[in-house]
């Protein structure tokens, strides 16, 4: 079973002559424990893919699925449900609510998740993993760019998911501070057991995944592993 | 919740000067709503403590009290019933012996046999049973008369003796002198007297037999038509209602510049998986607790301001009308945060993707 798998998708925006095709007959899938990376220029389709498999956008054709369950064509509501418990997204900026310590981050997670998330021990793992432990009354504006993307990480990991979808998650910092978050996920998918792709333009990043697809003109390749 | 609290705590500056502004317009509502109310009864409280459902004018007397004679012979043409209620009414200034507490009033003159004097009751004292003696309104408590004092209605009547006080008792924001229909005669007419009244009340809303020099109008017709009482409470009801409006639009345009500001990270949140009905739970709950907060704060100060008054103050908090002005202010602040609310319904989180 894969964590999460694309079959035959397609995306177009627009009808008739303003029509624009941004992702051509993709096929892909990602399995637990694996870290992947989607690169691709500008404009190829790498971010309506995110969205795709975020369930945020629904593909025009193709099969969408999530632990072998289709979520392609379900309801919103469902789908803001397989987001809230299976898929954790990571966000270039804007990942964290200013006016939410690092530990209140979590705690609405518990507010609006009815599912158990991780329990105090492993919550408490997973912050001395990041680096991010004595943080927990700070406030996201005292924090570093690297500390604001780390505690992003465990908000996302918080809620126990299968996939994590990072969505250029380095392109704020400096390459020593990209690199320590790529080597950060590549030890959390193994340790974790949890699918994690990353979209990016940086191919410098190519070496910490173990799988890279590139995105050119909305249709996939996998490229020679790192 | 969780998030508007959190928010409301972090930011506490900006969240206390909207709830500020809520404060100083809910103690404005609540002032004005209290003035209006104390201004109405002021004028009207005599009419209602009569109970009566008519009261028939004279035909000339275009709906004015204070015009209106009703002869004896037109008298004769309404049956006679206990029903029915004779009226005299004058306005006059009553001051005491040495002249020093003069009191603009409204002396009525009522029948012993008839149901506004078998109505009326005393706080403290009794009703007048013989002539030249009067029951005041507690108003004129306040202005130093007390019982048994002499009162002088007009400059050539006899003194009158205080032996009640009676409370309800204003008419047209006058303190009302209840006396008998003969003493009000004597002072009004004088020699000329013969059996005049003002009005005729009646219990029933209906005229025994019809007449046609005399109008018969509803009690709250009667009342609408009293000498600027629908100006002033058309005045009163359009402030009122316009800084309602000003709540609105307030707490709109705050939650809105707010809710602007906010709308990549709400963005973010409803890609995790938060629905848009708790981010729009929150923002309306954010509202709530503002206005619900600074209607408290307005509404104790308001108590306190009612304390502090003078009693000459026409203003009289009325708590239920008051609990219904605060629960329209909540109204006013839900639909001011369902303005904004709808942005965040808007906003697509796709839009977070790709680094925009």
């Amino acid at each position: 079973m894969h964590a999460i798998e694309m079959k035959h998708i397609i995306k177009s925006f627009g009808k008739g002559i303003g029509k624009v095709s941004a992702l051509n007959d993709i096929n892909f899938h990602a399995d637990y424990g694996q870290l992947i990376a989607i690169v691709g220029p500008s404009g190829s389709g790498k971010s309506t893919f995110l969205a795709i498999a975020g369930g945020l956008l629904t593909p025009s054709s193709g099969e969408m699925m999530i632990e072998n369950q289709t979520y392609h064509n379900s309801s919103a509501k469902d789908r803001e449900q397989v987001r809230l418990n299976k898929i954790g997204f990571i966000l270039q900026s804007y990942n964290l609510i200013p006016y939410l310590t690092v530990e209140e981050q979590f705690r609405l997670v518990d507010k609006v998740k009815r599912t158990p998330n991780l329990n105090p021990e492993h919550v408490q793992q997973i912050e001395k993993q990041l680096g991010i432990d004595d943080l927990r009354k700070k406030y996201p504006d005292e924090l570093s760019g690297g500390q604001r993307q780390r505690v992003a990480v465990a908000r996302a990991l918080y809620a126990d998911p299968k996939v994590i979808l990072a969505d250029e998650p380095t392109a704020s910092l400096d390459s020593d501070r990209a690199f320590e978050v790529m080597r950060l996920f590549k030890e959390l998918a193994h340790t974790t057991n949890k699918a994690i792709i990353v979209v990016t333009h940086d191919r410098r990043l190519a070496q910490f995944t173990d799988q890279i697809y590139e995105i050119t003109d909305g249709r996939i390749q996998q490229l020679e592993s790192a | 919740m969780y998030l508007a609290i959190k928010e409301m705590k972090h930011a506490k500056l900006r969240y206390s000067l909207i709830m500020f502004m809520i404060v100083l317009i809910s103690y404005l509502i609540f002032v004005l709503t209290g003035l209006a109310y104390g201004l109405s009864e002021s004028n009207r409280q005599a009419i209602d403590s009569w109970q009566a459902d008519a009261i028939v004018l004279n035909s000339d007397a275009d709906s004015h009290l204070s015009q209106s004679v009703i002869t004896k012979n037109q008298l004769a043409k309404l049956k006679s019933d206990d029903r029915l209620a004779q009226l005299g009414e004058l306005g006059v200034t009553a001051r005491d012996p040495k002249g020093h507490k003069k009191v603009s009033s409204e002396l009525l003159g009522i029948s012993k046999n008839q149901f506004i004097y078998q109505q009326l009751t005393t706080i403290s004292g009794r009703k007048f049973n013989s002539q030249h003696e009067a029951v005041v309104d507690k108003s004129m408590y306040d202005s130093g008369y007390r019982l048994g004092d002499e009162i002088y209605l007009s400059s050539d009547s006899p003194a009158y003796k205080i032996v009640g006080f009676t409370k309800d008792a204003k008419l047209s924001v006058a303190p009302v002198i209840y006396t008998s229909l003969s003493d009000w005669r004597d002072i009004k007419f004088g020699a000329t007297s013969d059996g005049q009244v003002s009005a005729v009340l009646l219990k029933k809303n209906q005229l025994n037999q019809k007449a046609d020099d005399l109008d018969q109008l509803t009690t709250e017709e009667f009342i609408n038509k009293l000498p600027g009482y629908r100006a002033q409470n058309l005045t009163f009801g359009f402030m009122i209602a316009f800084l309602m409006l000003i709540t609105l639009i307030i707490i709109a345009i705050f939650l809105y510049i707010l809710t602007m500001q906010k709308l990549p990270y709400f963005a973010v949140l409803k890609a995790q998986g938060i629905s848009t009905k708790y981010l729009v739970k929150n923002t309306v709950g954010q509202s709530i607790l503002v206005t619900v907060s600074g209607v408290l704060v307005g509404g104790g100060i308001t108590v306190l301001t009612a304390i502090g008054l003078p009693p000459a103050v026409p203003i009289t908090f009325n708590y239920p009308l008051l609990a219904g002005a605060a629960c329209l202010l909540v109204v006013m602040s839900v639909i001011g945060a369902l303005i904004p609310a709808r942005t965040i319904v808007k906003v697509d989180p796709v839009s977070m993707i790709g680094g925009n």
